[in-house]
């Protein structure tokens, strides 16, 4: 019953529009990450669905409830700042234990929670202290430990992780999922680490300058891009995008000609692509100078430990090829790369994805 | 010579003659200037203190006789105990008042500047022109009390005349004229308050007053201590308005430390009495303010 639904949402501040008519359903129990760069609009969203910001225009409902107007206190929600939030003249614990007190838990009921959530969130030595004799990563920590203990409507976290060391973020990446699925509540997740977003979401929701490109399953928003924005932002390192032409037998892409099925061919032409892009993971190095493959020449190689990046340019841009580990390659020596047209897709001028890649004929 | 010992000898150089001397020379000027008329009059003050007066001249050192004389003094404690009333009574209402009038004031909505601005003039007016203006209201023939409580159809209203209401009168008057301090200090305070946490506590389900209760307030301690302490110095103090209105009567009903000594120095003309009376006066404003710093400290946490 706690769906989250915003309907033609817009606000802006003065001239700046941070959200253009965004509609966004988060259907109940589902988490949903709402991905994009900085400043596109992630915290006002959230910011107006906690109801600390009131919106120009549209409506935001939490179950059936229209909540458009009321106060922050009465949507039954709880949310995680960017900035943390802490209560500064209170201990950790008593930061922990606020919105239980609020809600007139007794103190051993308060006890319990607040030590369960601070064992889960590896806090548990740190209660007695105040938020500024912490760092930032243990703040952040109090600050999300502030949200679980509660059993609201819906999470809102914003960033909830963004300070935390790598190892920590793993760790608590995991953690957060594990309990939004077994609590069952509904989540809206804010982040900009594409990385988090695919690995926790059950739907990734991709925003640029206010508006929404596409709501779709993690696998979906990375197989099947809505747009060259979505294609490029989403994975590391990002898809290869690069103009193509279509040839008599194929398509040539900086100066090599690869082959290209007549259907997806002839859904090109009628589309108006310009562009195509591939994934590093698809993309394969070959001896220079072959047939069906592009010359380029390589630029670095950056062994990553499990497997290697390699950068190739090519005459119209460049190319991240993920290669296997140990691989080595002179810089400035002569390379070749191919990738099968199937696993590309291609985008018109305004970058929309024309054609998607094909449906997995296995490997990947 | 090496890098070190050239440096070295640079700065034994360096420190030679004028140079030592050129920072003192400098302070030399302020150092007097603080004795003149920081040092000397409260050293003068305590020795008159211990001295016996005859006709305003010094006629011999009576060591802490003085002192001793206070506490048996009922004038004194008399004083002494209108004087806490006073203040106590006065600060307690500007303190809860200002902090009304600045939580209001701490929103944004049309006017609010304008209205920041007009609370503030009370502050500004000289006290003897406060007085002045008061004793017009409180007069009791043509006074503007009178006038409206006649209009209404009553009588006359009383009120320098009789000693419960003219103290009254006297905190009423004071906690016009500063009220405005202690708005100005915590307006200050709360905008300077981040504003985060306050998001947070409303959207974990504080009410307004719930928030009030358990973050304004707490994180306004410090700023509320020092309003406090401010006021409390400063009424200790209180002087002109209550010489204007009502000289310390009806009785003795007004008369503050500060109209009683000055009764002392200069109607009895005996100077080391009042004297004494007001370094102690000082020296129990200082344990006060001491004290509010202590618990002050205690207070805020780590
Ligand atoms: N109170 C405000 N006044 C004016 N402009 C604002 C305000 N809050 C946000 N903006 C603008 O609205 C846009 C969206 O801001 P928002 O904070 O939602 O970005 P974000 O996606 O959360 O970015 P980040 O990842 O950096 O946190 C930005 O251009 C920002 O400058
Ligand atoms: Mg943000």
């Amino acid at each position: 019953m706690s769906a989250v639904t915003f309907s033609g949402v817009e606000k802006s501040f003065g001239s700046v529009a941070a959200l253009r008519s965004l509609d966004l359903a988060v259907p109940d129990h589902a988490f949903l990450a709402l991905l994009g760069p900085s400043g596109c609009g992630k915290t006002t969203a959230l910011r107006i669905l906690a109801g600390l910001e009131l919106p120009t225009a549209g409506k935001v409902s939490i179950g059936d409830r229209d909540v458009t107007r009321l106060q922050p206190r009465d949507r039954d929600i709880a949310m995680v700042f960017q900035s943390y939030a802490l209560y500064p003249h209170m201990t950790v614990y008593d930061n922990i234990r606020y919105p239980l007190r609020i809600r007139n838990m007794s103190e051993s009921e308060c006890r319990k929670k607040v030590t369960d959530v601070a064992a889960t969130l590896e806090i548990g030595h740190l209660l007695d202290r105040f938020p500024r004799q912490l760092s930032g990563g243990q703040r952040q920590r109090i600050a999300l430990a502030r949200a679980i203990v509660r059993d609201p409507a819906a999470f809102l976290m914003d960033e909830p992780l963004s300070n935390l060391d790598a190892r920590l973020r793993m760790t608590m990446r995991g953690e957060i999922k594990r309990l939004c699925h077994s609590l069952g509540t509904t989540t809206l997740y804010v982040t900009h680490d594409q990385a988090e977003a695919l690995t926790m979401a059950d739907l990734v929701a991709v925003m640029r300058d206010g508006v929404l490109q596409q709501v779709a399953p993690p696998a979906e928003i990375y197989d099947q891009p809505a747009n060259r924005f979505v294609a490029t932002f989403v994975g590391v390192p990002p898809m290869n995008v690069l103009p193509v032409e279509f040839g008599r037998d194929g398509i040539q892409v900086a100066g090599g000609v690869l082959g290209l099925s007549d259907d997806r061919r002839t859904a090109c032409l009628k589309a108006g692509v310009s562009d195509v892009g591939i994934r590093p993971e698809d993309v394969e190095l070959v001896a220079p100078n072959q047939p069906n493959a592009l010359n380029g020449e390589v630029y670095v190689v950056e062994p990553m430990g499990n497997e290697t990046l390699v950068d190739v340019r090519v005459s119209t841009g460049r190319l991240v090829v993920r290669t296997r580990r140990g691989f080595t390659a002179a810089i400035g020596s002569a390379a070749g790369v191919a990738f099968d047209t199937h696993n590309a897709c291609f985008f018109d001028a305004q970058g929309l994805t024309r054609v998607h890649r094909a449906p997995s004929k296995g490997g990947e | 010579m090496s890098v070190v010992a050239r440096l070295s000898a640079n700065v034994r150089r360096q420190g030679e003659g004028l140079d030592l001397a050129l920072p003192y020379l400098l302070l030399a000027p302020a150092v007097l200037f603080a004795f003149a008329v920081l040092v000397y009059p409260i050293w003068d003050g305590i020795r008159a203190s211990t001295m016996s007066y005859r006709y305003g001249k010094a006629v011999g050192w009576v060591g802490f006789d003085n002192y001793t004389r206070l506490w048996s003094d009922p004038q004194f404690l008399n004083a002494l105990w209108v004087t806490v009333s006073f203040v106590a009574l006065a600060v307690a209402f500007e303190t809860v008042l200002g902090l009304a009038l600045a939580l209001f004031c701490a929103n944004e909505f049309r006017g609010v500047r304008l209205l920041r601005g007009i609370l503030i003039i009370p502050m500004v007016i000289t006290p003897v022109v406060v007085a002045i203006v008061f004793r017009l209201i409180y007069a009791s023939d043509a006074g503007m009390l009178t006038v409206v409580s006649q209009s209404l159809g009553g009588g006359p209203v009383e009120i320098l005349g009789h000693p419960a209401r003219a103290f009254l009168g006297l905190v009423a008057l004071d906690v016009w004229e500063w009220t405005p301090l202690e708005f100005l200090i915590l307006l200050a305070g709360i905008q300077s308050l981040p504003v985060e946490p306050f998001e947070a506590a409303r959207v974990d389900g504080a009410s307004p007053w719930r928030v009030l209760l358990d973050h304004t307030l707490p994180m306004l301690k410090p700023v509320l201590a020092i309003a406090i302490v401010l006021r409390t110095i400063d009424a200790f103090g209180t002087f002109d308005q209550v010489f204007v209105l009502t000289r310390g009567g009806p009785g003795e009903a007004t008369k503050l430390l500060s109209i009683y000594g000055y009764d002392t120095a200069f109607k009895f003309q005996d100077t080391g009495y009042a004297a004494a009376l007001f370094v102690t006066m000082g020296l129990l404003i200082l344990a006060a303010a001491l004290a509010a710093v202590r618990i002050m400290k205690g207070m805020t946490p780590p």
